[in-house]
């Protein structure tokens, strides 16, 4: 029964994404213009060293970008900040009636939310990058990113979820929500390669999860076939579940709603 | 007139009040984003650490387009929070309580609430400025005068795609505008060309919230100055002519609010 609630949440949240496309049209343009721009202002500082950037060419760093970007705005961009006024405010109670897990029944309605979105994104990275960079470097990457891609939005939903567990405590999530984004975007190596990184900082970056939001499906798309990826992002995958369940099972019981 | 700016100053005064009535929270969320902000600086000194100059930016440069930036940027989200929730509050009939007051709805709006947490970005720029902006009385005059002029671009801006919400009904449009600004903000425009580059001058005026303000610091251009001042009044008038009009088409929520 578990398992038919979860896939009903993704598809019932799906449709609604579906049913609205002036929202998927907005998605599309503010990606497109994101993704142009990061990866124009990587491009001219390839360009202006020989074609070359932390072992990346203008065409490799261009597909990087624009996977990363699609990875993360197909996001709810303020998802935790929601998720946690949810929980301050109370509101999160009435959904312990349901037969299935809170934390659960959350993910899989944002994962059905995120999932046209991000086809959405890819449907306008292949021709925009193309135009923009070339062709891919690599036509085996690109296949390796896209199911890359959908564990990274996934790992990434399900992180947001186990941070936002602290407002059963903090009572907010606001300022917790600020740092993960800048932990997603450096660390994270949304906005800048990992290869970047001085040596201490990519250490620090190789034992958070953020690589495997961002990194992971945009290395593969960059043209560097490494398969390994994919397997970090499921072992995060399951860490961080593990994390956002044994999190909200301890906050669900602490729980204090005043009023009705 | 008077009345009225008399009234908008107190209710200014009593939105600070508020925001510092809880003083540890306030230095926290401050604390907060000022080391959201640091992470934007550690990403432009990497940038230019593997890339060198690129089109004429360098660190230097790019440090002082966000000392502008962060400055004008905290003072719209912080000062003026209500900006970005103009299609918000449209949308949930929140305006109601503000169409009664002798003042003027958007700029009563505008005035009315503080965001404690953007007001750390205000005083980092203004720190950044001071300690990586080379200060010389020029300069400080300058500086002052472009984050004037961005300030008043952004909140136009910010204004005028929330107030698409009394036609659209959504407010998407909003929502993405608010975030492509932000975040195109950050970029010195000049590094692109073409269809890029007349986006950023015109749809999301991100090149004039940051980049042409950054250069008028650096080397004063009357030219420059007087398309700033230009583009300042364009999407200030657009913004208070596009409220307006909405507001004929505004349907109450029929709920108390706090706006």
């Amino acid at each position: 029964m578990t398992a038919r609630a979860l896939r009903l949440a993704v598809a019932t949240s799906g449709r609604r994404v579906l049913a609205v496309p002036g929202a998927l049209l907005m998605t599309a343009i503010f990606y497109a213009i994101v993704a142009a721009v990061i990866a124009g202002v990587w491009r001219s500082a390839a360009n202006a060293n020989d074609g070359l950037i932390a072992g990346y060419s203008a065409a490799s760093i261009t597909w990087y970008l624009f996977a990363s970007e699609a990875g993360t705005i197909s996001m709810n961009f303020r998802l935790m900040d929601d998720i946690g006024a949810d929980i301050a405010s109370g509101e999160i109670a009435v959904e312990l009636l349901r037969p299935v897990s809170v934390v659960s029944h959350r993910i899989f309605i944002e994962f059905g939310r995120v999932l046209p979105k991000l086809a959405v994104c890819l449907a306008v990275a292949l021709p925009l990058g193309w135009f923009a960079g070339g062709p891919p470097p690599s036509p085996a990457g690109l296949l390796w990113a896209m199911p890359s891609l959908v564990l990274a939005v996934a790992c990434n939903i399900v992180a947001q979820h186990a941070c936002a567990a602290a407002s059963f405590w903090l009572r907010e999530s606001r300022t917790t929500w600020f740092i993960y984004q800048k932990g997603v975007f450096m660390l994270g190596g949304m906005l800048i390669p990992l290869e970047v990184l001085p040596g201490w900082l990519r250490s620090v970056s190789n034992a958070t999860p953020f690589p495997s939001m961002a990194y992971a499906p945009a290395r593969l798309a960059s043209g560097h076939v490494e398969p390994h990826l994919i397997v970090v992002q499921l072992a995060w995958l399951c860490v961080l579940g593990g994390v956002a369940a044994a999190a909200f099972g301890l906050g669900e019981r602490r729980l204090q709603v005043v009023g009705g | 007139m008077r009345r009225q700016c008399r009234g908008l100053a107190a209710t200014l005064r009593a939105a600070f009040a508020e925001a510092a009535a809880n003083r540890r929270a306030l230095l926290f969320q401050m604390g907060v984003m000022i080391l959201n902000d640091l992470a934007w600086i550690a990403f432009w000194v990497l940038f230019f650490r593997k890339a060198g100059e690129v089109n004429g930016w360098d660190r230097d440069r790019v440090i002082l387009l966000q000392a502008v930036l962060t400055c004008a940027g905290g003072i719209t989200l912080g000062v003026f929070a209500n900006a970005r929730r103009v299609g918000t509050l449209v949308l949930d009939g929140g305006l109601d309580s503000v169409l009664s007051l002798p003042t003027h709805p958007l700029a009563h709006l505008l005035v009315k609430r503080i965001e404690a947490i953007n007001l750390g970005d205000m005083v980092f720029g203004v720190c950044l400025f001071a300690v990586a902006g080379h200060p010389t009385p020029g300069r400080v005059t300058v500086f002052i005068a472009v984050v004037i002029a961005s300030v008043i671009v952004q909140v136009g801006f910010l204004v005028l795609t929330g107030s698409l919400a009394f036609f659209a009904g959504r407010n998407d449009g909003g929502d993405l505008g608010f975030n492509a600004l932000m975040l195109l903000g950050n970029y010195p425009v000049t590094l692109f060309a073409g269809f890029t580059r007349v986006v950023l001058y015109s749809v999301v005026p991100a090149a004039f919230i940051a980049t042409v303000p950054a250069q008028l610091i650096d080397h004063v251009d009357l030219g420059q100055m007087v398309t700033m001042a230009v583009v300042a009044a364009v999407f200030s008038g657009a913004a208070v002519s596009l409220f307006t009009l909405g507001l004929r088409r505004y349907s109450s929520g029929s709920v108390f609010t706090r706006a």
